[in-house]
């Protein structure tokens, strides 16, 4: 069989190969890309989100206590040993995901809370996510301001959602209303982001001044194209030129960086896992990585794709993880949705335990990362946007204490908790899409 | 509704054959149409589907041409009036549809309308994979240097408008590579590259291009960087215990370099089942390999191992352990790694694309670059250079060549050009104004891109420049040479491989997975022999001339012995795929009878008839549907009381709400006609327990029996076909939606192409030829 590399992606074996994708290697290269000094009386907070697609069967996920929590829900049994870093909140709704096309605003409103332009074509429109928002504040003198990564290789055609084009599913970040930030997923590609392809110091900053002398080439071009056009391609031309300045940073950054011993190239993770479990920590692992290297400090992470169909033989699900969220309180389809939402539960369980297991300064990686996890949807069997599943986890280096269940009376929008979060962290925002406030029980003393 | 004889006649009897001919009334004009059969809902305050003719005058449509646009496309498909409500008779519907026709395109006439597709056009990733392979003969491995696209409209060349900072990253990442590759810069560390076969290919049978004697294995193209040595490790198939599959036994693989035995080697897989299975750990071979782009492959040698004596006929896949295990071991990984003592590449294919058939000498460095830098910027930019647009690129040389050498600086130069927004961007900028133009011609070297674009997915050659730089491509003769060699040329492939897998949701074949509880047959192998048949006939009535209609009613198809087993057609023997008659009592005949798109448009363990009928509407009829009211349920597949209802109770069922009959009474029909096939293509008389049914009706009233005779009814009226297929093309074409500007153009391709039944071939070339292909709208 004549095949391309390109087509295999996706499908890829495990076992066998010479190369590694198992990841405890990857710790070994740490020494070599010490992040800047960090004095442990400033630990920096870190941002992180996790969407979780299709809601859940939240009978099964919301926890019986409210206030003080104890016992998680049977969903939420895996993340037992970071009960006390885990508030979960429920209730939360964002109004502007309702739409014709439930599942892609579902995804884009999830750190937009915004309403998504009605179209199939290239005139699309949200608004910047939150964590964009958060990463122009947090993002210091880290590589990259931040870093969007997902599990879908491919692209598909044909079943976007009713009149809403692939962008607002495929893509959870959004610089601002006009440009969604293509997530990467593979796991390679991510690496040599994070940490180069692995030359000398000093053939690396050969390579970054090329990079930067080419960009300086390109910055005049794009100018010298903005002279000779009209003024609604010049501001197209304007969007470019940011673009340029930001990768201009990401590399003088990056040039600053070079340590002097060369990150070890031969094992970095080479192929996609086959099975989806491995694929997902493998992501989580470099998130861990990026963090850990102050590579970046805002992440955003799609676990799964909106409307994927995708099923779960390792955890016995042989049908579409779509096809059982329409479950019709069918008791074995929801059987399967339960398992798949405590499959991707457990996944983001070993995210937790990576964090809780990376010293920084004087407590760990978990101590001082503020993670959002949860999904643009409650119950997927009616596509509704209330109710929705939602986790806050992690210190925030101070700002944030779990072992407690919140659940509001009335359905509060989301973007009350993401507002909530950037205060948490210090990044001054007044108000964020259909915000009505800040989340006050968030900043009450626990128990 | 208005009640008088005739409607009750026509309600009655609604169907032209059956009026008496001799009683036809005259056909209704266009006003006591619009006041018998749209005002009810559409006019004196009532706005049913938010459309309103009040304000508009059916005399003069060009006025409002979106709007009166959309009224033709609904009776064009009888949509409208509903099909429950009072209906005109046939010649009226005909004689409201020339009407408005025939005034919309009087007002085109007097003021055609281009459309304005985006300045800025980035190029999509695999035009970008092509672009590369024809400007440096390089094959990337794209998917790893770039994100993939955004879909639009179906295609992934319409959200291209944008460059955010993670791009611009990645585009410069992917310039590094790619520099090191074409020049042959020997990496720092030796590279590792894995070729992984997908684990469920069954690897029994020879497969096409590989040599005979072999089974199985598995060929790749694979840049080599530079002459040196590299290591081979081939690793085999393991089940889910960590053992490598198949029966004890020796045998032999061989290691392929462009076809030709590199290295023959030997496993034996004992037969104690208890050590741990690393035998294939001796699979590796060391060997000099030239630069360039290379096939690197590996397979069996026939025979070996301990054949069963006796068994039932095996499952056509076996790759699975437990339900249909592999009798003899696979490949499932060929590894690269290297280079070792790196010879440099004083020459490879792609050198010799950057310098011609002049490598540098000592004497003439400066004009040698100058020429391989010129060169490649016209390439890559598509058009002839400037000395600003060279500024860049030969800065970077200069720099580079003092610090680090000739090689070192043609590469940052050749990185300076990938990284360009004249490279990554297709940009068709406004000539100067010209008083009362509306619009005007694109450049000639704007043309020479669309066209390549369009019917290469790639650059343009150099002919092709040119032709465009002699001022001469708008000529029809140099134009309409240009492009039947286009066409002729092997780059066409690229309208079935991206054009028509895109259209017809072939792509979506590298990401079903039937559940092989109930799909005991389906494979990689067999995936991949879908996915051929259709872009083999798609391109063959493209090649040979024959009607786009052919594409629903041709009597022959292109099967290898694995998709033939799966049609249940004799005869059909080997990998190689080959043109076959289809026999009578095959079932199959037309795209719609294709395993492709019945699996594509299946759930991964039943069929939907709901997706299937909206996958014809949207990609064979072309008729207008809104989308389906937000929330609305999903299929009830059981009874309140419990029991399995059959697909059609359930699809009936949901059509009870009227939310949802409108649409799925046109959706349902054309999906329960291709019952027969199962959710991999398979024929079947039951669905469980249940008989099929698959007849039923188009709105316009041609019946149908099954997925053969729906296709027949669907070309009984061949235009609607052919718009679709038209429309399509355009848009790919284009890049952009169409608008009710385009329809007049629409048309006119139709009257021109109908002559010739729509044959394929000029509908493409009718495509170049439009006035939206020739020309763009001022801002």
């Amino acid at each position: 069989m004549i095949i391309t590399k390109k087509a295999l992606s996706r499908r890829t074996f495990l076992r066998g190969a010479g190369a590694a994708v198992a990841l405890p290697l990857l710790d070994s290269m740490l020494p070599a890309m010490t992040p800047l000094a960090r004095t442990a009386a400033k630990p920096v907070p870190r941002l992180s989100y996790v969407y979780l697609p299709m809601g859940t069967n939240l009978p099964l996920w919301l926890p019986a206590e409210q206030g003080r929590l104890t016992r998680f829900s049977p969903i939420l049994e895996s993340l037992t040993p970071h009960l006390r870093a885990i508030t979960v909140i429920s209730n939360l709704d964002l109004k502007n995901a309702y739409s014709a096309g439930n599942h892609a605003t579902a995804n884009s409103a999830f750190l937009s809370a915004a309403r998504a332009k009605m179209t199939e074509g290239s005139d699309f429109e949200l608004a910047t996510t939150i964590d964009q928002v958060a990463a122009r504040h947090l993002g210091g003198d880290s590589l990259l301001p931040s870093l969007e990564v997902a599990m879908d290789l491919n692209s598909i055609t044909g079943n976007c959602d009713n009149g809403y084009a692939c962008v607002y599913q495929n893509n959870l970040s959004w610089a601002n209303a006009r440009t969604p930030l293509p997530p990467e997923a593979h796991p390679r590609v991510v690496f040599e982001r994070l940490f180069g392809t692995g030359e000398s110091p000093a053939a690396r900053r050969a390579e970054f001044r090329k990079d930067a002398s080419i960009l300086d080439w390109v910055r005049e071009d794009l100018r010298r194209l903005e002279r000779d056009l009209g003024v609604a391609d010049r501001s197209t031309v304007s969007d470019y030129l940011e673009s340029v300045r930001e990768v201009e940073r990401r590399v003088q950054n990056a040039e600053r960086r070079i340590s002097d011993s060369p990150a070890p190239d031969s094992d970095r993770p080479d192929g996609v896992p086959a099975a989806f479990g491995d694929h997902a920590k493998l992501m989580f692992d470099l998130q861990v990585l990026a963090l850990r290297g102050d590579v970046t400090r805002v992440m955003t992470f799609q676990l799964a794709r909106e409307l994927s169909n995708r099923s779960y033989p390792e955890i016995g699900v042989a049908e579409g993880h779509h096809t059982s969220s329409h479950h019709a309180n069918n008791p074995v389809k929801v059987a399967n949705l339960t398992r798949i939402n405590t499959f991707h539960v457990s996944l983001f369980g070993h995210y937790l335990d990576r964090l809780a297991a990376t010293p920084d300064g004087a407590g760990t990686l978990l101590d001082h990362t503020l993670i959002l996890c949860g999904s643009g949807m409650g119950n997927p069997d009616v596509h509704n946007h209330t109710d929705l599943p939602i986790l806050l986890a992690g210190g925030a280096a101070g700002a944030h204490r779990g072992g407690r269940h919140i659940r509001y009376a009335q359905p509060t929008p989301l973007a009350n908790l993401h507002l909530t979060m950037m205060r948490q962290l210090g990044v001054p925002l007044g108000s964020f899409s259909d915000s009505t406030g800040v989340l006050g029980e968030l900043n009450e003393k626990v128990l | 509704m208005r009640a008088n004889l005739a409607h009750l006649l026509a309600a009655a009897c609604p169907w032209l054959p059956c009026l008496p001919a001799a009683a036809a009334p005259a056909p209704l004009s266009p006003a006591a149409f619009v006041t018998q059969a749209c005002s009810d809902c559409h006019a004196g305050g009532v706005t049913k589907g938010d459309f309103s003719l009040e304000k508009l005058d059916v005399a003069r449509p060009g006025a409002n041409p979106e709007a009166w646009e959309l009224v033709v496309r609904k009776l064009r498909h009888r949509l409208m009036p509903p099909a429950d409500e009072w209906r005109p008779d046939e010649p009226s519907y005909e004689a409201m549809i020339a009407h408005l026709e025939t005034q919309l395109d009087e007002a085109a006439r007097a003021a055609p309308n281009p459309g304005r597709g985006g300045t800025f056009r980035r190029l999509t990733r695999r035009e970008y994979h092509q672009a590369i392979r024809d400007l440096l003969d390089l094959e990337v491995d794209v998917a790893a240097l770039l994100p993939k696209d955004d879909i639009s409209l179906g295609f992934d060349n319409i959200t291209v408008g944008g460059l955010s900072a993670t791009l611009m990253d990645r585009y410069l990442a992917a310039a590094r590579k790619i520099g090191m590759l074409a020049i042959g810069r020997p990496p720092a560390l030796p590279v590792t590259e894995v070729i992984r076969i997908p684990p469920d290919l069954t690897q029994e049978s020879h497969f096409e291009g590989m040599p005979f004697g072999t089974r199985g294995g598995a060929a790749a193209a694979h840049v080599f960087p530079v002459d040196g040595e590299y290591e081979f490790q081939l690793r085999l198939t393991r089940d889910r215990n960590g053992r490598i599959e198949g029966r004890a036994g020796t045998y032999l693989l061989d290691l392929l370099l462009d076809g030709a035995t590199l290295k023959r080697l030997e496993y034996t897989k004992a037969h104690d089942r208890g050590a741990s299975d690393d035998g294939d750990q001796v699979l590796n071979a060391r060997a000099k390999v030239r630069a360039g782009t290379r096939t690197i492959g590996a397979a069996f040698v026939q025979g070996g191992g301990a054949m069963p004596e006796t068994e039932k006929q095996p499952n056509l896949a076996q790759f699975h352990l437990e339900r249909h295990p592999r009798p003899r071991p696979a490949l499932a990984t060929i590894t690269v790694v290297g280079p070792f003592q790196p010879a440099g590449a004083a020459d490879s294919p792609s050198r010799r694309r950057i310098f011609g058939d002049a490598p540098s000498g000592p004497t003439d460095e400066t004009a040698t670059a100058r020429r391989a830098i010129e060169t490649l910027a016209r390439r890559a930019f598509r058009r002839p250079v400037t000395p600003e647009d060279l500024a860049g690129p030969w800065r970077l040389y200069a720099e580079t060549r003092r610090t680090e050498g000739f090689d070192a600086g043609i590469e940052a130069a050749l990185r300076a050009i990938l990284a360009s927004p004249h490279f990554i961007f297709r940009i068709e900028r406004d000539p100067p104004a010209v008083a009362g133009a509306a619009f005007h011609p694109v450049s000639d070297f704007e043309l020479a891109s669309r066209l390549s674009f369009f019917l290469w997915g790639a650059i343009p050659d150099d002919r092709l420049l040119a032709a465009a730089g002699r001022g001469d491509l708008r000529t029809p003769a140099v134009f309409d040479a240009e492009v039947r060699r286009l066409l002729d040329d092997e780059r066409s492939a690229s309208l079935a491989r991206n054009f028509a897998a895109q259209w017809l949701h072939l792509v979506n074949l590298d990401t079903v997975a039937p559940d092989s509880r109930l799909f005991l047959e389906f494979d990689h192998n067999l995936r991949q022999s879908m996915r051929r048949e259709t872009e083999l006939l798609f391109a063959d009535v493209l090649r040979s001339g024959a009607s786009v209609l052919d594409l629903l009613r041709s009597s022959h198809t292109f099967l290898d012995e694995r998709l033939a087993r799966h049609y249940r057609i004799p005869g059909v023997h080997g990998a190689r795929f080959r043109r076959v008659e289809l026999p009578p009592g095959s079932h199959r005949r037309g795209l719609l009878t294709h395993a492709s798109i019945l699996t594509v448009t299946s759930f991964n363990n039943r069929t939907s008839p709901v997706v299937r009928g909206n996958w014809i509407v949207q990609n064979i009829l072309g008729a207008p549907l809104r989308p389906p009211p937000p929330n609305v349920g999903d299929l009830q597949e059981r009874t309140p009381d419990g029991r399995l209802r059959s697909i059609k109770d359930q699809v009936a069922e949901h059509r009870k709400a009227p939310a949802c009959a409108g649409c799925h009474a046109l959706l349902d029909p054309p999906g329960f006609a291709l019952e027969h096939f199962d959710a991999i293509g398979q024929w079947r008389n039951h669905d469980g327990e249940h008989p099929i049914e698959s007849a039923g009706a188009l709105p316009d009233g041609g019946t149908f029996e099954d997925a053969t005779s729906l296709q027949e009814a669907i070309l009984r009226r061949p235009e609607i076909f052919a718009q679709t297929a038209l429309e399509k093309l355009l848009v790919y074409a284009l890049g952009r939606g169409l608008t009710a500007h385009d329809m007049p153009e629409v048309r006119r391709i139709l009257r021109a192409t109908r002559p010739g039944d729509y044959r394929l071939r000029d509908l493409v070339v009718e495509v170049t030829r439009s006035l939206p292909f020739q020309h763009r709208s001022r801002p």
